[in-house]
């Protein structure tokens, strides 16, 4: 049902998206104003060049929102899949939920990557993760240059209200890391559950 | 000679073809990562999904003609309140970004630089855009 509803969702949007541009052009047909005309004319080349380039450009990207679904039924978050796929294909990363991400921490078997702001890793984080903020993966070259590519990797940020946590486990797939995991519910869900956090000052 | 009215002339060229540079230039990376454009666009919370793509296309070609157009000086007052309201909108999103506490790469010229991230210098640079897009708007409606 959700899918269909995700469907239906895309669809609207190319109708609602053609409809804008019939619209435009009537009014661009009827009305007097040159001004109003020359901002239509403005959006209208804008509009198609946007679409030619499209299908021209080797890493294009289709009018339509292409959706990935994360985590359970009860508190599944819609994310744009782009967010997760670079165009090149093999650099995706996969999304780890709370069991998995806790068996891995109890395990050891994973290193767990905190993409918040430093405030916010010092504030709390989960016990034994390190700070990469995400907006300075620059700055993390050096640390990262030490560690194995074979290594597990686990980033989060905050939990389902960022994009951080995606956004540095797609750095460190680009820079040949093989396994990392985003583990999407990030900090709240952690916390909500109880599990082992650290605070540093 | 040269008289006040002809240094004002100067003035308001400088100022219509800078801020088009500006925005042809603003528009380039965006034009050719589309993607990243979109995830830039999608931490800002703001858009329904449906629409993340479209905007993502258009909207970089909306900065590239508008540009262009007052570069070259065709249509200059249509791409004016085009740059004018999307630079309005721009400075909204921002502000209710960093009110969100949120930090990101902007999208604004470069969409992986650091330097690019934002902050209430980025609003600064907005209005100080939407100050020079004001005063070419109220020389068009004078003439």
């Amino acid at each position: 049902m959700n899918r269909l509803f995700r469907q239906l969702d895309s669809h609207i949007t190319i109708i609602l998206f053609g409809c804008f541009l019939v619209a435009i052009n009537i009014v661009a047909m009827f009305n007097t104003s040159r001004l109003l005309k020359e901002i239509i004319v403005l959006i209208l080349i804008s509009s198609a060049l946007g679409i030619l380039a499209q299908t021209i450009l080797p890493n294009g990207i289709g009018l339509e929102t292409d959706i990935t679904i994360i985590g359970a039924d009860s508190d599944a978050v819609q994310i744009p899949t782009i967010l997760i796929n670079s165009q090149d294909g093999d650099d995706s990363t996969s999304n780890i939920l709370l069991t998995d991400a806790f068996t891995a921490f109890t395990q050891g078997s994973a290193l767990f990557l905190d993409a918040r702001s430093q405030e916010d890793y010092q504030s709390g984080h989960i016990r034994g993760a390190i700070n990469l903020p995400a907006h300075a993966f620059m700055d993390s070259l050096v640390f990262l240059d030490k560690l194995s590519l074979e290594l597990t990797l686990i980033t989060y940020c905050d939990g389902a209200d960022c994009n951080a946590s995606i956004d540095l486990a797609a750095d460190l797939k680009l820079m040949g890391f093989a396994r990392v995991h985003f583990f999407f519910g990030g900090w709240q869900e952690w916390i909500d559950a109880g599990f082992p956090t650290d605070t540093d000052h | 000679m040269i008289t006040k009215t002809k240094i004002y002339d100067l003035g308001l060229i400088a100022l219509r073809v800078g801020l088009g540079l500006l925005f042809v230039y603003a528009s380039l990376d965006k034009i050719i990562h589309p993607g990243l454009f979109a995830k830039a666009i999608s931490n800002y919370r703001i858009l329904p999904l449906p629409l993340l793509h479209a905007t993502a296309i258009i909207l970089p070609w909306l900065e590239f003609v508008g540009g262009l157009a007052l570069l070259s000086g065709r249509y200059p007052r249509a791409a004016n309140i085009l740059i004018g309201s999307m630079t309005l909108v721009f400075t909204l999103a921002i502000l209710l970004a960093i009110s969100r506490g949120l930090d990101f790469n902007c999208g604004c010229f470069n969409l992986e630089s650091a330097n690019d991230n934002l902050g209430s210098f980025k609003v600064l640079q907005n209005m100080g855009l939407l100050f020079i897009s004001g005063i070419l708007e109220h020389s068009y409606r004078k003439t």
